[in-house]
């Protein structure tokens, strides 16, 4: 089992054809748990997170949603296989840059458990699209079986017991990766964020915390997990992400209208260097594929298309261009690599229409 | 004559006498008049002197007897120690809960086969109250099937 499987798979988010959503690119929920009994993997020695490891690993595996799925163990992996990992949000940084950590991964990549992160176990469903009903369905019945399987450290007051004082309770964070050009373009962002942090939310860059917001896409999470129900941070965070999803197509309306022409000639002249840059670095690419993402949802360029550019997004980045060359590249090697990659993809491209 | 009292930090002849309560427990530090002013000790508005009095003061308040991590680890961590910590540091974890969560209480779902008491008891008080209101309403038939889960949330909750 390799990551090379996990490049090769038909996964949820790469190639579930029709799966994709205008502006909401996935839903995710992610679980924090830990056994019973054990130092957290921060304070655990060096023998107590390898029995971690195994215990879980070997939990894990034995549960349905993982049959013919994939076991990785940080340490017998190289760099180039661990940022892999990272690009697809698969397994973090931080779980990458530990010796002990494990992953244990689906074989549509939906479901995916982190061992040995901050907290002993981390599990995380994720579904292309807006899906938080169903997402959370599915973590709800991995987290029960994981339940049945080892004994989880729970307290009747202060709920799963956690690492971090922020995940205690539920361990619930639930997120919504969400594509923002009108609101971006607007100049509207800053407020959006600071009304979204007003109320409880964060907001972060494409690959998380600290990150950048790459290609205008923003990741939305729950801050609280005390004190409210499951149910209820998932309707707060459904709510704003519907509003929030209102006031994107609105600032869309709103530039298509009084930029006319002009707007439809930023998307074209995107899907043109695309087409035949010979160099492209990674950012400029998210950029320019954001633009194509607004195209597909407005009508612009055919829906249908649209599985393929959030697939050119996950694949551009680095560790990836550099997993499909199967070898290492510096720099230039990786944009130039990276723009064969996007030209081939797009040769059959349709040419951008005015909106519908 | 007195022994003179030595610096906590270095072995100086200590001039500077600081008190400080930290849960309810005092502490005692001793500092030399370099010390003092290196940790800022003469300017009680500078944080440098909680390090100062961390550094100087090695016994901790409060150690988890499960997995031997203390409350001054959790000051330069941020992170507990093991699941059995918020036995030990729950109480001195409540504000901190208050200021990060807003909430020191969970309402959520618990492993199956966990029955969580608080919960039950929350909802037994609840349905004591709707039932009490049913009555005064004459809504009788709300009244009984309130009865049923009262003495069904009763029955759970006593100790078997």
């Amino acid at each position: 089992m390799s990551v090379e499987d996990i490049l090769a798979a038909e996964s949820e988010l790469t190639h579930l054809l029709g799966a994709q959503q205008a502006i909401v690119l996935s839903t995710r929920i992610r679980l924090a748990r830990n056994l019973a009994g054990l130092p957290f993997p921060g304070w655990a020695k060096v023998p107590q997170r390898k029995e971690i490891a195994d215990r879980c690993v070997t939990a894990l595996e034995a549960l349905p949603k993982f049959r013919r799925g994939h076991v990785f163990r940080m340490a017998e992996l190289g760099d180039r296989d661990r940022a892999v990992l990272v690009e697809r949000h698969l397994v973090s940084k931080e779980l990458a840059g530990g010796k002990l950590g494990a992953a244990v991964i689906s074989r549509d990549q939906t479901c995916s458990v982190m061992v040995n992160e901050e907290d002993h176990l981390r599990l995380q469903v994720v579904k292309a699209g807006w899906h938080l009903r169903g997402t959370w369905h599915i973590a709800e019945q991995l987290d029960d079986a994981l339940g049945a399987a080892l004994p989880l450290a729970f307290s009747d007051r202060l709920g799963y017991l956690t690492a971090c004082p922020t995940n205690v309770g539920t361990g619930l964070r639930a997120s919504a990766m969400v594509h923002l050009p009108g609101l971006c373009l607007a100049g509207h962002m800053d407020k959006v964020t600071r009304a979204l942090n007003q109320d409880g939310l964060a907001v972060r860059g494409w690959l998380g915390e600290g990150t950048e917001a790459a290609g205008n896409v923003f990741q939305i999470s729950n801050q609280q997990t005390l004190g409210l129900s499951e149910d209820a941070i998932l309707r707060h965070l459904g709510g704003w992400i519907k509003h929030v999803v209102e006031q994107e197509w609105n600032a869309r309306r709103k530039l298509a209208e009084e930029e006319g022409e002009k707007f439809v000639d930023r998307l074209a002249r995107s899907l043109g260097v695309l087409r035949s840059a010979r160099l492209l670095t990674s950012s400029e690419a998210m950029n320019m594929l954001s633009h194509l993402r607004l195209a597909c949802d407005l009508g612009c360029l055919p829906e249908e298309r649209r599985h393929l550019v959030d697939r050119l997004m996950i694949e551009g980045q680095p560790a990836h261009v550099q997993a499909r060359a199967g070898q290492e590249l510096d720099s230039d090697g990786r944009d130039r690599r990276r723009a064969a990659v996007v030209r081939e993809a797009l040769k059959d491209f349709p040419e951008v229409a005015p909106p519908a | 004559m007195a022994k003179p009292i030595r610096c906590s930090l270095c072995e100086e002849t200590a001039t500077v006498h600081l008190s400080q309560v930290v849960h309810g427990k005092v502490t005692k530090v001793h500092l030399c008049e370099s010390c003092a002013q290196k940790g800022g000790a003469t300017d009680p508005a500078v944080f440098q002197l909680a390090d100062a009095l961390a550094a100087a003061t090695p016994a901790p308040a409060l150690t988890c007897p499960h997995c031997g991590f203390t409350d001054l680890d959790f000051r330069k961590r941020g992170r507990l120690g093991c699941p059995a910590c918020w036995e030990t540091f729950g109480e001195a974890l409540g504000g901190l809960l208050l200021k990060v969560q807003h909430e020191t209480a969970h309402v959520g779902r618990a492993p199956a086969g966990v029955i969580p008491l608080a919960r039950l008891r929350r909802r037994l008080e609840d349905a004591r109250a709707e039932m009490a209101k049913a009555v005064a309403a004459e809504d009788y038939e709300a009244a009984a099937r309130l009865r049923d889960e009262v003495a069904a949330l009763e029955r759970q909750l006593a100790p078997s």
